[in-house]
């Protein structure tokens, strides 16, 4: 077989991905087999009988526990109702579920600080006013409140997984059933529960990950009261003088724990999988929900609220308020935390640049690497290509702050010392954020047929050309939506970064977290603001760009 | 086994009528059919019967027993009915073994007896060697017979199939139509089965029913539908044909243009001087290229056309011709068994029984 002059490329961005994961989970792995004195299992041993460092992990394994149980409860229950009811203003509600998902769960726990803070929370400061009693009515710095706002950021994940089962499963599934003879509990018992019962236990699962790897929430909300978790702990390990070894020893069961439960969830879908059996035909039918209608609605409403509403409106009103906890009188009404951030503050202004640097530059990077390594499986260029894309999903389960630990292990001596610029960062977003342009543009390559690049290459057209002339225009707006997922993971990054930074290196979300520190309310809010205002744009402009080409049939 | 019988039967979605004031009587163990486009109603009569929908009009009733009305409704798990759906309907989360076994369960019977009728129905169905395997892993032929075999296996007083075989490829389909029609010799179960292909129904049916806009068109056995359509549509809708237009002269004559009329069958009444239809099978047209031959059959009552040939297309066990028809500017579609060959541009002449051209009306 003549050698084919594009295969250096596909091996080059395999080769690449496999060292970009491998490095970091290799030197976590090594470090914390290491101390001063050479190999020992002393790191572990330490973190595995200190009573400190035992609760942090209790602490996150409860809140991740009620946080997965809230999570399926809120997020069961609206996945159902807009998809097989005839709730009103369904459309308005999934957005508003995704802006819940897009909102980053620390700028939450912000948000949810100035709310429900024992001292000057609003909503506390109302209920003082209206019942005249001086005690607080919530103390967001507990437990049972970082479980609560992780769980309003948590939920989407189980909203959408449920939906998704929701429209799959056909009304005939159900009919089948009542046609032989089971009356309605029984077929809710026997079909409707066990089809969606996977995706309500993988919900539980990953809504447990997901808030077993938050940060920003835990620190914000736990710290001021002393209550630590395995992501706070690996971050305090940080502090000086740092113990990398130990941080390195506390990931490990961490990413143990994670790849545990992905395989768990897994192997419940097993051989059954809900994938559509069977052929057209299958229809859907509303439920009449009667008189609860509008009962049902004001739920959702209060939901919302309780994730989107409240934490918007106090962090506008902080941004726009000399004083955020007064009242937004006239006297009160500034645009200075506006100048303030944008122009006046030095290590906010940088903040911004690099952030938006960091997040085009990923985004871009990203997308192209996430383009080929599709491609590359999709296509099956390499022997092989299944493992690669093993290791592109492979970040997926690894917690931001573990990966963390291992690129500043990996990256911080030579040859490659990375530390102290953005490109550490830049290396780190691009291996958390992979998974998620990588999906993207997968799928978007399977509705492609083979065939029409075939055509560009039977009439002279290298793989590397066909490629760009055919697929990669058709494919535009599934790339354009890679980008932007990346773009917004990027921006919104903080459990990395907030290992990663130096003082020339921070973004947006260190800046909150520091700021927080000052007491910097306003700046805080403005930046917040910002992060969601462009958030919201991109993925407004890419869902009419998305319409535009479904309209337009471009799709074949 | 059921009588089932439909009575002014009517279902109006918004404004338009579904289903409209449509009769029918389906005897004990009878296989009928209900024919027709997308849209007609079919589907929208079957989930009548299965008691889904409530009718804004009209009746059912099984065994003389009213199971729907506007006022009265049995629920679906009580009407001893089974279902096979367009889309299976197979459930994802149960084996080939559970689903089949999912409706004797709910009537209650020992496990011991469960697995015994399980099993026959799957031999039956020729998927015991699968009966672990979930339905994901099994093809839609497959899959297609153990729906079959969970509607069965109840032995249900009524069977109500909604395209079942629409979404196999035309081998298993054909496969799969004589199949049904050994299953319902064997087990005699009053079946109603919705198809919008015409050989479906021909080969299952004992009746079919064909249906326009909501209502029932022509009832009859499938010869009596292919051989005697009433209307223009049911003629069209099921096989290939020539309509030929022409004024009625008398009950057993037609004008068509230039003189010629056409001995014809009637299965109506029609009114003489109106304008008329006329079909004629393409397979029931013979050709002749001799003159002598053709004033033969012409003397013995045939009908006889000269024309044209136009275009042949050979398919193998018979060849398409096209003839035009000059003097009436018609085309008539001919097929005719492929040993005879004439070429485009000879000189032709067609001939057709009178018995076999069927006078339709508009409708």
């Amino acid at each position: 077989m003549r050698f084919d002059p594009t295969l250096p490329v596909w091996i080059g961005a395999a080769l690449f991905v496999v060292l970009l994961m491998l490095l970091p989970l290799g030197s976590i792995f090594i470090s914390s087999l290491y101390d001063e004195k050479g190999l020992t299992l002393g790191n572990y041993l330490q973190v595995f009988t200190d009573n400190a460092y035992l609760k942090a992990i209790w602490n996150s394994v409860i809140i991740s526990f009620w946080v997965g149980v809230i999570a399926v409860a809120v997020g069961s229950l609206l996945g159902w109702l807009v998809t097989r009811t005839d709730l009103p203003f369904k459309r308005a509600v999934r957005a508003l579920v995704m802006a819940s998902f897009v909102t980053p769960p620390f700028l939450g726990a912000f948000a949810w600080m100035l709310l429900a803070g024992p001292n000057a929370g609003l909503l506390n400061n109302w209920y003082r006013a209206a019942s005249g009693s001086d005690t607080a009515l919530f103390n967001i710095f507990t437990i049972e409140g970082l479980i609560f706002v992780m769980a309003l950021y948590s939920f989407p994940y189980v909203f959408s997984m449920i939906a998704n089962v929701c429209e799959l499963i056909s009304s005939d599934l159900e009919d089948a059933a009542n046609i032989l003879g089971a009356n309605r509990w029984k077929i809710a018992l026997t079909i409707t529960l066990p089809l969606t019962a996977p995706a309500l236990i993988s919900g539980f699962i990953v809504a447990f990950l997901h808030s077993l790897s938050l940060f920003g929430a835990p620190a914000i909300l736990g710290l001021p009261a002393g209550i630590h978790t395995i992501t706070t702990q690996i971050w305090a390990f940080f502090q000086y003088p740092p113990r990398l070894d130990l941080a390195a020893a506390f990931s490990v069961p961490l990413l143990l724990a994670t790849v545990g439960l992905i395989a768990v969830q897994k192997k419940l879908l097993g051989r059954r999988g809900y994938s559509t059996v069977g052929g057209k035909g299958a229809q859907k039918r509303l439920l009449k929900l009667g008189y609860l209608r509008i009962p049902a609605l004001l739920l959702v409403i209060a939901i919302l609220s309780l994730s989107v509403f409240l934490p918007y409106g106090i962090l506008l009103k902080a941004a726009l308020s000399k004083a955020w906890a007064m009242p937004l009188t006239l006297d009160n009404l500034t645009l200075g935390n506006f100048s303030f951030t944008f122009f006046e503050y030095s290590d906010t202004r940088a903040a911004i640049v690099n952030t938006f640097k960091l997040g085009i530059l990923t985004a871009t990077a990203g997308t192209l690497l996430a383009t080929l390594l599709a491609y590359i499986t999709n296509r099956q260029l390499l022997r092989g290509a299944r493992y690669v894309s093993f290791f592109v999903l492979a970040p997926l389960v690894i917690p931001g702050i573990v990966l963390a630990v291992g690129l500043f292990i990996a990256y911080s001596r030579p040859p490659l010392a990375l530390y102290g610029t953005i490109w550490i960062l830049f290396v780190a977003y691009l291996t958390k954020e992979l998974p998620i342009g990588y999906s993207q543009t997968e799928s978007t390559f399977k509705t492609i047929h083979p065939e029409l690049e075939d055509a560009t290459r039977i009439i002279g057209a290298n793989r590397l050309r066909a490629l760009k002339d055919v697929t990669v225009p058709l494919a535009r707006s599934g790339l354009i939506a890679a980008w932007s997922f990346i773009f917004i993971g990027v921006i919104r990054e903080l459990s990395a970064s907030i290992l990663l930074f130096t003082p020339q290196s921070k973004v947006i979300s260190v800046v909150i977290f520091d700021l927080k520190e000052e007491g910097q309310i306003g700046a805080i809010a403005v930046l917040g603001l910002l992060l969601l205002a462009v958030s919201f744009a991109i993925i407004l402009s890419v869902q009419w760009l998305a319409g535009r080409e479904f309209f337009a049939g471009s799709r074949g | 086994m059921a009588t089932v019988t439909l009575k002014g039967l009517t279902k109006t979605f918004g404004d338009a009528a579904a289903v409209d004031r449509l009769d029918l009587d389906i005897g004990d163990g009878e296989f009928v059919s209900l024919l027709g486009p997308s849209g007609c109603g079919k589907t929208t009569t079957l989930r009548l019967l299965a008691g889904f929908l409530q009718p804004d009009g009209g009746e059912i009733r099984v065994d003389e027993k009213l199971v729907s009305s506007p006022t009265v409704l049995i629920p679906p798990e009580r009407r001893q009915m089974s279902m096979i759906f367009q889309s299976y309907a197979v459930w994802p989360h149960m084996t080939v073994f559970q689903n089949v076994a999912y409706g004797l369960k709910l009537k209650k019977l020992a496990g011991g007896e469960i697995a015994k009728k399980v099993e026959r129905m799957l031999r039956l169905v020729r998927l015991d060697t699968l009966a672990g395997r979930y339905p994901g892993e099994l093809s839609g032929g497959q899959q297609q017979r153990v729906a079959l075999a969970r509607a069965l296996v109840v032995e249900p007083q009524t069977l109500l199939l909604d395209e079942p075989l629409s979404n196999l490829d035309a081998n298993l389909r054909e496969e799969m139509r004589f199949e049904i029609r050994r299953l319902h010799e064997e087990f005699r179960i009053t079946t109603v089965y919705v198809t919008h292909d015409q050989a479906e129904a021909m080969v299952t049916s004992d009746r079919i029913a064909v249906m326009h806009q909501g209502r029932i068109v022509q009832l009859g056995a499938p010869e009596e539908i292919f051989d005697r359509p009433k209307t223009r549509f049911v003629a069209e809708f099921i096989g290939k044909t020539n309509i030929l237009r022409g004024k009625l002269e008398d009950s057993r004559s037609v004008a068509l243009g230039d003189g010629l009329k056409l001995g014809v069958t009637s299965a109506g009444a029609h009114a003489r001087g109106n304008d008329v239809y006329v079909c004629i099978r393409p397979h029931n047209v013979t050709l002749t290229a001799s003159a002598a031959e053709a004033e033969e059959a012409r003397r013995n009552g045939m009908n006889l056309f000269s024309g044209i040939i136009r275009r042949r297309v050979y398919f193998g066990d018979a060849n398409d011709y096209i003839v035009e028809l000059p003097e009436q500017r018609l085309n008539l579609r001919v097929l005719a068994p492929p040993a005879h060959k004439y070429e485009p541009g000879q000189k032709i002449f067609a001939l057709a029984h009178p018995e076999q051209c069927v006078l339709v009306g508009e409708e």
